[in-house]
Order: C-alpha cells, then sequence, then structure tokens
C-alpha cells in the first residue's frame, strides 16, 4: 500500500483505491476534490477557519480505528500517500443518507447550504466517535462556521444524534487503520519527504538544510494558500515515532512534537486544569486534529498559543539533530521575532513537563471571538507556595505582547516570599508596566495590550 | 420628492385594494413547518453552487488587484507572467477590448445590476485600493494566481480619500435617498431641543462590514460563438446580471444565459454584478475557453463591496410623560467616487414613533474606497442602533421603563407620511416578547446584578424593516397527468424560497405537494428581481397567484366547452381550486380534476405567464414588518468580555408561510447583530486604503460558541394588504439587534457604548 515510487502514489478515497497523478507537492486535498468532480467538500477560506472544506481521516485507535475530522484546505496531497479519506459524497453511498445527514436536513440545519457538508463531516464523525455515549456534542463542530441560521437547528440535529447504527462505517472502525507509510515524493515543482524515523530525519535535513518542517501544516498551508509561498523541499514528520511519543511519568510529562493537540488531549488523562482550559481556547477541534506543539513552538510566533503555558510550566524541550538530543529550556529557546536557538537541520522531537504542577495554574486568551481566534493577549501564570502560604516560585508568561512569547520575570521576583493577596498583585501590575512594551496593531492597542496583561494577572488572583 | 412620483403615490391613494386572498386563511401547506425540499442535495453534498458545475476545458483566471487607493497606473509589465507555466492570456487596460460600463442598479422594467461606474480594465486611472489591473488566464487556479502575482503595475499615485472620519466634513445631502426624500422636517427641532428639560443628544458611529457568506464569490463563463454566453454566477439577481453583461459586452440580453439556482449566502453580497463577472466573461471572450473565476476570500473583500461606515446623531426631547417633543435623526455615511449609494439609515425613525416635531436627514460623502452595497437590512439594521440606543438613555433619563416609553409612542397613522399601517402589531409582539423574557423580573436601576465578577444586565430594543415588494413574472402549467410546474428566475440563497413558493402552490392549486415542481435560478425563466429587500417571497407568490388565476381561468374554459361538465355556466367567482381540480364553491362535489379537463380537452398541458404590477399598495400604506429584541448579557468586570446569554425575539411580520425556514431566518438575521455589535468590523488602513483583515481569521463573524440559546415568538397576524397576508422574513431579524446589546450592557455596566463593535477596550 502507497506506493513511495517518485512521482507515484495512491490512497484510499472513499473506499476506492486513488492512484494520484503529478501534482505540485503543495497541492491540497481540496484543490485536488474540487477539480476531479468531488465538489461536496467546499471552499470558503482557505485557511482553515470555516470548515466548509472538512473530511475524515482514518486513524487509528487502539487496535481498531477512528474518524479525525480534518480541513482539506490544509492537507498537502502527498502527505495522504497509503492514508485513508473519506469525503461528503461516501455517506450516502448506498442512496441513504447517514443519520447525521438526515438529522441536518430534518432540523432545517441546512439552509444555503455551502457550509452543510462540513457541518455534517464533523458531525459524523462525533456519532462514530469510539467510546462516546448520549446525545452528540454540538461542540464538536466547533471548527465550522455557519453564517446562516444562527446554529441552532445545527446544534439541534447534533442533540437528536444516539449512538452510531451498526452500519459499514462502523464496522470499519474495528480493523486497524493505515499506518504512516515513509514518502519520498518528487515532481517537477517540489519535494516533499516523508522519513520513517528520526535518524532519517536528520539525515536528511543535514542533506536539505533548508527544507521546511512540515508538521501539521496549519500555518504552512495557510502561507501556501494565500500567500502563494513555496517550498523547494518540504519533509513532513508524521511518520517519525519519535516525535509520538506521550509519556506520563512520576516526576515529568514528556509530549512528542508531532502529536495532534486532539491526542495530546486524549492520552493526556491527569492533565491539569491549566492544560483542559487551554486545549479548546487553543483553536478549533478541526485545526487540534493537525496541529501540533513542535510546530506551534517551532514557528516562533510572538502569538502562538502554546507557549505561554508551557513557559509558565516551566518546559523543556528536546532538540534532535545530526549530532543528537539536546535540552533546552523553553525560556531561552526563543531568540527574536520568529527566531530560535534551532540550528540548521534540527528540530523539536519533544516537550518536557516537570511534576509536580504548581499549586496554581490558569490560561487565559483575550481575543475579539470568543473562540477560533488569534490572541490579542495570552496569558499563563503558576504560582506554587510554601508551607506558609507565602508565595515560593511564580512564572507570568504572555504571548502577544512582545517579538516573542515572554516572561516578566521582574514581576513574578516581586512576588516571592509574598502573601497571595491583593497588594503583591497591584505591586506586580506595576512592575508589568515597565516591563512590557506591547506593539499596536489591528488586533489591539499597546495600551489595551498592556492594559490586559496587567488586568489578566488580576483575574488569576480573583480565581485563586 | 419628483412630480411623477407625486402623481403616481395620489393615484395609488384612490385606487382600491386588491381584493383579498383566501389563502390567507389556508393551512394545509402554508403555514406547516415543512422542511426544505433542497435539504437533501444540500446535505449530501450534490448541490451545484456556480464554481461547481462540471464543464469540459474549463480553464481559470485570477486577479490582480491595485495597491493604491487613487492615481494613475504609469507602467505594467506582464512579460514574466506571460511566460509563466500554463498562462494564455494576460488582459490589461492597455489591450482589453472596450466595454460598456453597466447602468447602476435598478429593479424597474429594465434591471440592472451595476455596482460601480469605474470602467474596470478599461482605464488607467485607480479609484481604489483593490481595483482590478489585470487579468491572467492559465490552465490551472494556481497558475493562474502564481502569473498574476507577478504583475507589479507602477503606479504614479495621489492622495486619496482613504479616512471617512476626514471626509465628513466635506459631506453633501444627495437628491434623494431610494426614491425618498434625504430631509423631512416639521416643526423646531432644535428649539424644541435647546428648550426641553428632558433630552438625549448622542452621537454614535458604525464601522464598514462585510457580508462574508460562506461562499466565496465565484463565476463560471463560456462564450458560445460571437454572441451567446453561459454564465454559471453566484448571483442573488440572475435577471438584473444577464442584462447588464449583455450591455458590457453588446451582447442581446436574450442571448446571455445566467444560472444561479443555489447562492451560498448572499445578504445582499450578491446582488450586484461585481468586477470578478465582468472580468471573467472577458476573459473566456478572449481565450475562447471556458473560464472560471473564484477570488479568494481577500479578493472577495477587495472587489465586493461591504456596509458604509456612518456617523449617527439622534437627539430626542420629551415630556415628563415621555412622549417625544422633536426627534432629530441625522448624519453621514460613506460612498465611493463611483457610485450612488446613501444608504437609508434614517428610515426608522420616519415611521416608528408619533412625533409632534422631527428632522430626520442624512448626507453622503465620497471616498476612495470599492463601492458600498446593500448588506442585510441596509439602514435599518445600522439607523435602529443609533435610534433604539438614544431612546434607551432617554428613558433613563426620564427613569421610565425602556419598553413603555417605547409604547407611549406609539404612532396611530405613520408619522411622516400620515399613511395608514397595513398592518401593525408591534405594541402585541412587545408584549409577547416581554413575557417569553420575563421582562417585568428586569431590576430598573443600572448595575444591579452580578455574578461572581460578571456584571449582568438586560436590554430590549425596537427593530423594523419595509415591506417592499417588487414587479416580478411568473410561468404556471398544469399538465395533463395533474403535476404543476411554477418558474421564475429567482434565488434560493438558504431562505426557503424552493419550499415556500412549493407549498403555496399546492396550496393554490389544491395538488399534493409532491405534484408541484417549482424551477427558478435561470434568467432565461421568467424575470424575477433581485432576492433583496425581503421582497422575493411575497413578489413571487403574487405573480404565481396571477398566473394560478389565469391558468384556472383557462381550464373552466376548456371545461365549459363540454356543455354536459359540472363547471358548465358557472362564472370564475364561483368556483375554486379543489382536491386537485375545479369545484363550485356552492356544490363543492360538482367539478373536474385538472387531468379529466385536459384529458377531455385533448390537452398537453394549460399555462400562463403573469407580470405583476407597481407596488402601489407600498405608497398607499405604511407598511413595515416589526420586532421586540430582548437580550441580556453578561459582561467580565475586569476583563471587558461582554457574552450575550439569552435572546428573545418577538415579531409581528404578517402571517409565517413556514414557522421551520422562518425561524430560520429571524435566528441567522440575530447572530449577525450580534456579530455587527461585538466583534465584526472591516478595517481600513487610512494611510492607503487597503482592508487590513480580508479573511475570516480577522473578520470575526460569531461562532457556535458566541451564540446562546435564541427564543423566538411571532405574532402570525396576516397583513391584508400583502400576498398571503405576509412580510418578507430575510432582513428584520438584525435590526434593532445591536441596539439591544448596548443598552443590555449599559444595564449591566452603566456604560453607554456609542460606537462599534462594542469590543473590550471600549469597557475598560
Amino acid at each position: 500500500m502507497g506506493s513511495n515510487i517518485a512521482g507515484l502514489m495512491d490512497f484510499v478515497l472513499n473506499n476506492r483505491r486513488i492512484q494520484l497523478p503529478q501534482c505540485r507537492p503543495q497541492t491540497t486535498l481540496l484543490e485536488w476534490l474540487r477539480s476531479n468532480g468531488l465538489t461536496g467538500s467546499k471552499e470558503g477560506c482557505a485557511e482553515g477557519e470555516c470548515g466548509a472544506c472538512t473530511v475524515l481521516l482514518v486513524r487509528p485507535h487502539g487496535t481498531g480505528s477512528k474518524y479525525v475530522p480534518v480541513n482539506s484546505c490544509l492537507l498537502f496531497l502527498p502527505t495522504l500517500a497509503g492514508q485513508e479519506v473519506l469525503t461528503i459524497e461516501a455517506l450516502n453511498e448506498n442512496k441513504q443518507l447517514a443519520e447525521a445527514q438526515f438529522a441536518m436536513a430534518e432540523a432545517g440545519g441546512s439552509q444555503c447550504g455551502y457550509c452543510t457538508p462540513g457541518f455534517v463531516m464533523s458531525l459524523f464523525a462525533e456519532q462514530y466517535r469510539p467510546g462516546r455515549a448520549g446525545p452528540c456534542d454540538p461542540h464538536s463542530m466547533g471548527g465550522n462556521l455557519c453564517r446562516c441560521t444562527g446554529y441552532r437547528p445545527i446544534r439541534d440535529a447534533a442533540l437528536s444524534l444516539g449512538p452510531a447504527p451498526d452500519d459499514s462505517f462502523r464496522g470499519r472502525l474495528s480493523s486497524p487503520a493505515p499506518s504512516m507509510i515513509p514518502v519520498s515524493y518528487t515532481s517537477i515543482e517540489g519535494r516533499l519527504e516523508r522519513p520513517g524515523d528520526l535518524a532519517q530525519c536528520t539525515t536528511f535535513l543535514k542533506k536539505y538544510p533548508d527544507a521546511k518542517i512540515l508538521a501539521g501544516a496549519t500555518d504552512l498551508a495557510v502561507e501556501s494558500n494565500l500567500a502563494y509561498k513555496r517550498w523547494p523541499v518540504l519533509m513532513s514528520i508524521d511518520a517519525v515515532a519519535e516525535l509520538q511519543v506521550f509519556q506520563d511519568a512520576a516526576d515529568h510529562v514528556e509530549i512528542g512534537a508531532g502529536l495532534p493537540l486532539s491526542e495530546i488531549e486524549f492520552l493526556w488523562e491527569h492533565a491539569p486544569l491549566v492544560a483542559r482550559e487551554w486545549l479548546p481556547l487553543f483553536a478549533s477541534i478541526l485545526i487540534r486534529n493537525r496541529a501540533t506543539l513542535g510546530g506551534n513552538l517551532g514557528t516562533a510566533s510572538p502569538i502562538g498559543d502554546a507557549a505561554p503555558m508551557l513557559l509558565a510550566l516551566d518546559a523543556e524541550l528536546k532538540l534532535g539533530g545530526a549530532n543528537g538530543i539536546r535540552r533546552v529550556k523553553l525560556q531561552d529557546f526563543f531568540l527574536g521575532y520568529r527566531k530560535t536557538q534551532l540550528e540548521p537541520g534540527e528540530l523539536i522531537v519533544s516537550i518536557i513537563i516537570p511534576k509536580p504542577f504548581p499549586n496554581q495554574a490558569r490560561f487565559y486568551k483575550v481575543a475579539k471571538r470568543r473562540m477560533d481566534d488569534i490572541s490579542t493577549v495570552a496569558a499563563c501564570f503558576a504560582v506554587n507556595f510554601d508551607a506558609d502560604g507565602r508565595i515560593a516560585q511564580a512564572r507570568l508568561a504572555y504571548g502577544g505582547v512582545a517579538a516573542v512569547p515572554i516572561r516578566v520575570t521582574e514581576a513574578e521576583q516581586s512576588l516571592l516570599g509574598k502573601r497571595w493577596d491583593e497588594l503583591a498583585v497591584k505591586q506586580a501590575q506595576a512592575i508589568i508596566a515597565s516591563e512590557l512594551k506591547p506593539l499596536s496593531d489591528h488586533r489591539g492597542s499597546s495600551a489595551y495590550r498592556l492594559a490586559m496583561a496587567q488586568t489578566l494577572l488580576k483575574k488569576f488572583w480573583c480565581e485563586r | 420628492m419628483n412630480i411623477l412620483r407625486k402623481v403616481v403615490e395620489t393615484f395609488a391613494h384612490v385606487m382600491p385594494d386588491r381584493d383579498r386572498d383566501e389563502l390567507i386563511q389556508r393551512h394545509r401547506f402554508l403555514g406547516q413547518p415543512i422542511s426544505r425540499l433542497d435539504g437533501r442535495p444540500k446535505v449530501t453534498g450534490a448541490a451545484h453552487f456556480s464554481a461547481e458545475y462540471p464543464v469540459e476545458g474549463l480553464v481559470h483566471a485570477a486577479i490582480v488587484y491595485s495597491t493604491i487607493s487613487k492615481g494613475a497606473i504609469v507602467a505594467i509589465d506582464t512579460s514574466t507572467a506571460q511566460q509563466a507555466p500554463g498562462v494564455l492570456s494576460v488582459i490589461t487596460h492597455l489591450n482589453a477590448p472596450q466595454m460598456k460600463v453597466p447602468p447602476p442598479f435598478s429593479v424597474g422594467d429594465s434591471p440592472s445590476s451595476g455596482t460601480t461606474l469605474v470602467k474596470i480594465l478599461n482605464t488607467d486611472r485607480i479609484s481604489w485600493n483593490g481595483q482590478p489591473v489585470a487579468v491572467v488566464v492559465a490552465d490551472t487556479p494556481e497558475q493562474a494566481e502564481h502569473a498574476a502575482s507577478l504583475i507589479h503595475p507602477v503606479y504614479a499615485a495621489e492622495p486619496g480619500v482613504n479616512s471617512f472620519e476626514e471626509s465628513i466634513p466635506q459631506a453633501k445631502q444627495p437628491k434623494e435617498i431610494m426614491g425618498e426624500a434625504p430631509e423631512v422636517k416639521k416643526g423646531s427641532a432644535d428649539v424644541i431641543l435647546k428648550d426641553s428639560i428632558h433630552r438625549v443628544d448622542l452621537t454614535f458611529t458604525t464601522p464598514p462590514y462585510n457580508h462574508n457568506a460562506i461562499e466565496l464569490h465565484a463565476a463560471i463563463a463560456i462564450w458560445d460563438g460571437n454572441d451567446k454566453l453561459t454564465l454559471y454566477d453566484t448571483s442573488q439577481f440572475t435577471a438584473g446580471t444577464a442584462a447588464s453583461i449583455a450591455g458590457v459586452f453588446g451582447l442581446k440580453t436574450e442571448n446571455v444565459r445566467v444560472i444561479s439556482p443555489f447562492v451560498g449566502g448572499g445578504f445582499g453580497g450578491k446582488g450586484g454584478l461585481w468586477p470578478y463577472t465582468q472580468l471573467c466573461v472577458l476573459a473566456s471572450r478572449i481565450t475562447g475557453r471556458p473560464v472560471r473565476l473564484t477570488p479568494s476570500r481577500a479578493g472577495v473583500f477587495r472587489i465586493v463591496g461591504g456596509r458604509t461606515p456612518s456617523q449617527q446623531r439622534v437627539a430626542i426631547a420629551a415630556e415628563p410623560s415621555g412622549k417625544f417633543s422633536t426627534f432629530i435623526h441625522e448624519g453621514v455615511t460613506a460612498q465611493s467616487t463611483d457610485n450612488h449609494f446613501p444608504e437609508q439609515f434614517s428610515f426608522p425613525p420616519r415611521h416608528l414613533y408619533a412625533m409632534d416635531s422631527y428632522r430626520i436627514a442624512q448626507k453622503v460623502t465620497e471616498v476612495n474606497r470599492v463601492a458600498n452595497t446593500f448588506m442585510r437590512a441596509p439602514g435599518e439594521s445600522i439607523g435602529t442602533f443609533a435610534v433604539e440606543s438614544a431612546i434607551d438613555a432617554l428613558a433613563y433619563e426620564l427613569n421610565l421603563d425602556p419598553v413603555e416609553l417605547r409604547m407611549r409612542n406609539e404612532p396611530d397613522r405613520d408619522p411622516v407620511s400620515g399613511n395608514e399601517f397595513s398592518s401593525r402589531y408591534l405594541r402585541e409582539a412587545y408584549t409577547m416578547g416581554a413575557d417569553k423574557f420575563g421582562w417585568k423580573n428586569r431590576p430598573a436601576a443600572v448595575g444591579s446584578q452580578r455574578d461572581g465578577d460578571w456584571l449582568i444586565g438586560q436590554g430590549t430594543a425596537t427593530g423594523t424593516y419595509p415591506v417592499y415588494r417588487v414587479v416580478t413574472a411568473a410561468r404556471l402549467r398544469i399538465n395533463a397527468d395533474g403535476t404543476a410546474h411554477v418558474q421564475t428566475s429567482c434565488q434560493e440563497m438558504g431562505m426557503g424560497t424552493e419550499t415556500v413558493q412549493t407549498q403555496h402552490a399546492a396550496e393554490r392549486l389544491a395538488l399534493p405537494m409532491e405534484k408541484v415542481k417549482f424551477e427558478y435560478g435561470d434568467s432565461t425563466l421568467p424575470a424575477a428581481s433581485v432576492a433583496g429587500g425581503s421582497s422575493q417571497t411575497i413578489s413571487v407568490a403574487l405573480a404565481v397567484h396571477e398566473a394560478a388565476d389565469n391558468v384556472i381561468k383557462e381550464l373552466l374554459s376548456l371545461a365549459q366547452k363540454d356543455s354536459e361538465s359540472a363547471l358548465a355556466g358557472a362564472k370564475f367567482d364561483d368556483i375554486h381550486a379543489a382536491k386537485e381540480g375545479i369545484f363550485r364553491r356552492d356544490h363543492p362535489h360538482l367539478g373536474q380534476t385538472y387531468v379529466a379537463i385536459l384529458k377531455h380537452a385533448g390537452k398537453d398541458f394549460v399555462e400562463a405567464e403573469h407580470k405583476t404590477g407597481a407596488p402601489l399598495e407600498t405608497m398607499k400604506y405604511s407598511m413595515h414588518s416589526y420586532a421586540a429584541q430582548f437580550c441580556e448579557v453578561r459582561v467580565h468586570r475586569l476583563s471587558g468580555e461582554v457574552r450575550v446569554s439569552r435572546w428573545v425575539g418577538a415579531f409581528d411580520c404578517g402571517r409565517i408561510l413556514n414557522p421551520k425556514t422562518a425561524v430560520s431566518q429571524f435566528r441567522g438575521g440575530i447572530i449577525m447583530g450580534i456579530g455587527m455589535a461585538l466583534t465584526e468590523e472591516t478595517m481600513f488602513d487610512d494611510r492607503t486604503g487597503r482592508i487590513m483583515n480580508p479573511s475570516l481569521a480577522e473578520y470575526h463573524v460569531p461562532v457556535q460558541a458566541d451564540v446562546p440559546h435564541i427564543d423566538i415568538v411571532y405574532t402570525d397576524i396576516a397583513d391584508p394588504h400583502t400576498p398571503l397576508g405576509a412580510h418578507g422574513v430575510g432582513e428584520i431579524g438584525i435590526t434593532g439587534v445591536a441596539a439591544a446589546i448596548a443598552n443590555a450592557i449599559h444595564h449591566a455596566t452603566g456604560k453607554r457604548i456609542t460606537s462599534l463593535p462594542i469590543t473590550l477596550d471600549k469597557l475598560m
């Protein structure tokens, strides 16, 4: 399965094996579907915002499989080699509507109808989600935008659905999903490599130090689709087992840099409150099904939401390269705007969060919209107390207020040894004002960002 | 007001009303919550939107957009683009053939859907940042986009009027606003205001907004020979697009076929002819190939206009009883340098309240931006924000309940025209809404409710939108097998058009719904008007009604050729459609089925095409829909986050034809209003006139998590002067929403926010 002879590859689309012709490595699945007559998947934004292009990947779940809804506008076609995909067209192949389709039509969840297939796919995946019980969760469609209905009939459709029927779609889930095979794909317009392990990765990177590292592509595909950016060589890390680790040990948690956020959510049974509240704010389910911590940290965006939390939790990174593995404190990782400690040929392997977790830690995100938005200011605060109830450790981390994700170390210092009271908060707020010089842009003015940075600390204290 | 209009209005007042339609009382299909007929093709992905029609040999076009707002193109080097892989043609103002500029938008007897007078690709002049300056045609979309990215025109930039705020001092009063006077006044408003003890005087601002239907604008153009064109275009107005494109390219209108049954959301943004359509047709004409042009989301922002920004002043003086003694509403909107659309924000107070004196006036200013256009409830959505916020402020000034203050100013007749209301049950809507919401439990004092760090408040506002009916044609055919076909060129944007018109025709002809086929979305069908202004449902309904009457008349005369017929001797008024045929009213068992009549007559079908008359009833009566919006908000004391936690919309919109589709329209309007109030805004860089947030990631339409539980109630009282007793319901939902939220925020926090959107920073 999944021939990786240069220029040739196949994958299973709607239960049929498809041989793909030569294409640009950055051709998206959505582009390909729509230009090959499968127009049920829609394009509304080409950047993973609207969910109208949602398709399902069949991915491993224990010994069986699960349906993972993803934005097809963010999937580069060669990365599907050997994979299995379902589009809206597969759902009623025997002319009978899937329950999710019937429920949407009956509830009036389809109005203009353009966003509808995307909602149906998200809802279908939810109904067939292994281990789910009771009515379907409407928030499983949180990555899908509707401009017509006011969402109510769509929510009603979800709530009307119980367990998945005993059909071939459910039957499929009891057999294994395809594994992530190595790929070496070249075409006249570029190359996409998917090494099978870390050693192959670093060898490849040594040979092609300018290769662009591709994880969930939730950023790269946007640059590709909207800014028409082209990379001669792309390297996908999806098949690298070392980047997919998850270990919840006694004194630390290790999270593979290539693990999609929703996998982290699933695997991290004893995640602290701060991580659980961070996940839904990070991005929609459709994005979380692809986005990785390694990607979010590696792009070094000052408004990435992973860094503030990981800074507050005092995380360390394992970086891998031709010379082996080295460990770097996350707080030392960011060097400047979109600059990191990564050497050419090096990549993030995993993130290590020390245990025990702080006594109090919370994540806050201020954005123009409550969900599915880019942070104006993100903040994560963590404090530890001594036996006396005084502050023994404090880490106050921010995104969106400087060129890099940043900790306000002077304000942290000011808290040490103090009682956790309003006076301490006020003093720290004053220091924050001198430590931070945020930029003004269309997401918020400098003054507003600073005010938010200060106010969020008070919110943290109020919610102690 | 011009003389002709005066004459027509006088005539309208003496004209008798249309006979009351007996279907107003029928409930077999009308008034039933029937699931939409287009549901199945939409949930399976089988429904084709304009970019999705399978066409052999399709090639693709991409647009190059100007990066200055005003000036001239000095040089445009296309040589690199010409040589890029797959490129078939690069068209600029230097090699484009002359095209006519389509006449401005009109829904009259000669429909047109022009949006700008700029000579797209026929001029070196630049009028807005984003104006198309070249179009590239290539084998694949990617090749076209890539080649387009290689073109960098050299401009001689001139200072443009980029800032709306800075342009306000140059504002002028337009000649007319949608046929109405730009200024109406009575008494000495300023003097009364000055001398009044109880008054408010507030200035409001609203930003530009964009429709952001989820479907991107798209067209496929196919030239057939020298003089025929098929055009798949996402259009709310197939007839207007066909006529306009024919004019631009010198074709006969009947040789241009525009196909657009399903529109993936419009909200006004697909009502006009925007440059991508013209450029797609141009590209097809030049290359001789079928061409598809789908601008990116950013591209749509650059070439499809949105809602104007506005600055509005509302000043109201009142007696201690609450009765308004004067009412001033004035302000400014923007239009581009090359279009004429002063958005009618000053319409709501012309019809809403009893006023002894008033001055209601609006001006318009010109900016170097993409032409503004209608966006859901043009005028009323932004107008009600200002008016209904000011009335709320006045209620506090007078220490009166905001609902009570409004009820004390309910007018008996239209306050400006003096016309009788055709149907106005706003009072009833308020009663229903207040009951459902539990308004009586609301404490009067501001800032008096709190849940932890969340401050809670409740607000209300009136919504209003006119009843528009437009001239529409329809063809109706009854076939020998007893089925019926109804045809008109109108659109299904999701409102439920196909479903409701099928319900109507089935009810009208006494057929089961399965025997009625409603065909639409094709300009070669009898011409419907624009699917806009909440006008389509009743406009099509009247055309179908009158066409059906003609068909029944003909069937009756066919039946009566047989002297033995049970219908012999019956006049049209003696019979009606019943049991899939024609039966006597006085002897309900006497009659014949359509099948029997046609079989006996030896005919395959009987059909009639009918075009409705001008909407004179809207000149005789003051005809409007109304809403009483109630909401609860929670405002975070520290962060200023606003969450809408509860909503009740109570509507008075005549008879509701299909509760399922109508309620969804109301809710959709309300959430678009929530976006307008809290998160949506198109941001222009005033230095360059460029839109800074042209994406769904940065222009924030509400997501599921933003939307509270929304309860809808409605009066369901038929308007005796409209077809089927119904009103359109597409726009009314958004009106009053932003004000209700602002008023609830004031109730929660004591802060009166007068500029939209109400972002967190404004509450800090």
